[in-house]
């Protein structure tokens, strides 16, 4: 049940991230932290099925896998200059060292686009599949995080 | 009137020499060290980790084995001027490669160079000084494995009066106690003391947590009273979280929700851990799950500081 109700938010998620894109940005800030909540989500649900809490499923996996990547994809978009100011926990970093910051999504984009490809049409097979697929992405948070996010 | 005028020029005559007793470095005694034998370098590898000299010691931003490259340079900015983090590799001239096992444990414990002169506590050596000296020990063979580096790291960027290392004595006097800070389990009856004295002796020694996490008064002495309540980042953006157990903040988090994220980097609701914590929890990956889950129970069993703090 937690696994099925899980996967289905962590889907709509990644849906509203992805749309999320195209549409009018006046609030690029509460757009970007929806998404790495959704990023945030999606590692609860990869890890939680490495962990062995919840039960493994092809399909499971790709959720997980699949929510990665809409953010991956869309997350960059929500940095306009001047979207610094109020209730964020970007670091000044990323608009004083644009060229780190995109390297870091560069990195992110990369990580789960391999993920994508070995996670196949169905999801990764088994655990071990999922774990050497989404391993790398789950490398890449804390690289950004490191440089590119404070804590307030 | 000359009479007070004297009085006044002896007053401050005599200030000064107690200032400059009070200011004297301080010593181990050498039978202690004398006594401590051959070292274990494999435990010595884990007090490194746990201790996190690579994060200043080794270039910024090292990964994989650039870790044990000890040749310094990475500037700490502080309100009082920048430290620079000098090169401790084991080359003879620019590192400590002729240092004895005394002149770390010094160094580590009471912020005294072989030379006699006072350290600044940039270097954390007010949290080596819980330490044991057998760890110490341990430490010391396993850096003699390290690699030679050469290169001066270039000195610290301080003003006046900040530059006097003399003056660091004073600092010493009051804020240099190897005393635990928390004496005992808080809160729970059913923590077991071992783990917890475990756990009490890597965050308050070694792992020097409470450097980052507690906040600091004008003179950059901890304020023990609010220990782990979190403080402003040193970096100047953004803040160290509270991680004493405060309910509707990081009381949440359970004693193995503690080592997880220790040993992973993610949170309980899956944030991912960033910033200035990043290598310490690389650090912290290193040691025995018992460790991290003796760090865990620790932090849930000592007084929990709400409101100022954070
Ligand atoms: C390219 C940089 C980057 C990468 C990669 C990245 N993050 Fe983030 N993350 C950020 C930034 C920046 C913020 C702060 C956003 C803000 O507050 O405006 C953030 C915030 C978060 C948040 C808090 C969201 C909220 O509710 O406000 C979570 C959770 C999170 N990240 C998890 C992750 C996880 C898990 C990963 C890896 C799978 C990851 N992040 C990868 C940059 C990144
Ligand atoms: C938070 C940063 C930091 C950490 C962690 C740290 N040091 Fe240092 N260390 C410094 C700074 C800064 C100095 C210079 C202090 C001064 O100028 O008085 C220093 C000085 C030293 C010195 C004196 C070098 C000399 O040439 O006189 C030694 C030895 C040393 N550190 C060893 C270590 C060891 C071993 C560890 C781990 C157990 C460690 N340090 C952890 C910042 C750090
Ligand atoms: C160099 C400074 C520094 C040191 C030393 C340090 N921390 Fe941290 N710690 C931080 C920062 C900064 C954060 C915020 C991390 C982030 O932005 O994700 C943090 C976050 C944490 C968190 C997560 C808290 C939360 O609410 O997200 C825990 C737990 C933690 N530290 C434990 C420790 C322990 C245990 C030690 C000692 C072994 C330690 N820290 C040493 C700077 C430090």
């Amino acid at each position: 049940m937690r696994t099925i109700s899980k996967c289905i938010s962590i889907v709509s998620i990644a849906i509203a991230a992805s749309l999320g894109a195209a549409q009018a940005d006046d609030d690029p800030i509460g757009d970007r932290q929806a998404i790495m909540s959704s990023v945030g989500a999606a590692a609860g649900l990869g890890g939680g099925l490495m962990k062995g809490e919840i039960a493994y499923s092809p399909a499971a996996g790709k959720a997980a896998i699949a929510a990665m990547r809409a953010a991956s994809l869309t997350f960059g978009d929500y940095f306009p200059d001047g979207s610094n100011a109020s209730d964020t926990e970007a670091a000044p970093a990323i608009w004083d060292n644009r060229a780190g910051f995109d390297a870091e999504i560069a990195k992110f984009a990369a990580a789960t686009g391999t993920a994508m490809e070995a996670a196949g049409r169905a999801g990764p097979a088994d655990l071990d599949a999922f774990k050497a697929a989404m391993g790398p992405v789950f490398g890449t948070c804390k690289s950004c995080h490191e440089g590119f996010r404070v804590k307030n | 009137m000359k009479k007070l005028l004297l009085f006044v020029i002896v007053l401050g005559a005599a200030a000064a020499l107690a200032g400059w007793f009070l200011s004297a470095p301080t010593r181990l005694d050498e039978n202690t060290v004398a006594n401590l034998g051959p070292g274990d370098p494999v435990n010595g590898e884990l007090v490194f980790w746990a201790s996190g000299c690579s994060s200043c010691h080794a270039a910024p931003e090292a990964k994989g084995d650039d870790k044990l490259k000890l040749g310094g340079g990475l500037r700490l900015e502080t309100p009082f001027g920048v430290f620079v983090a000098p090169n401790v590799s084991q080359d003879p001239n620019d590192g400590i490669g002729n240092w004895s096992v005394a002149d770390l444990a010094n160094a580590m414990t009471h912020g005294t160079s072989p030379d006699g002169q006072n350290y600044y506590p940039a270097f954390p050596y007010a949290s080596y000084a819980r330490m044991d000296l057998a760890d110490i020990n341990d430490l010391f063979s396993f850096m003699k494995t390290l690699p030679a580096v050469g290169g001066d790291a270039g000195p610290n960027e301080l003003a006046f009066p900040f530059n006097i290392r003399r003056g660091v004595g004073l600092w010493k006097r009051m804020f240099l106690d190897p005393a635990p800070v928390v004496a005992a389990p808080v809160g729970g009856e059913d923590v077991d003391p071992a783990i917890w004295e475990r756990g009490r002796y890597l965050v308050e020694g070694p792992g020097h947590c409470g450097e980052c996490h507690t906040p600091r008064d004008f003179v950059g002495g901890l304020i023990l009273s609010d220990w782990l309540g979190g403080a402003p980042a040193a970096t100047g953006e953004g803040r160290v979280p509270n991680i004493t157990p405060v309910s509707g903040g990081f009381g949440s988090w359970s004693a193995s929700d503690i080592a997880y994220y220790l040993e992973s980097g993610f949170t309980p609701d899956y944030d991912s851990v960033g910033g200035e914590m990043v290598p310490v929890q690389e650090n912290m990956a290193r040691l025995q799950a018992s460790d991290r889950e003796a760090i865990g129970v620790y932090l849930k069993a000592i007084p929990a500081v709400s409101g100022a703090a954070q």
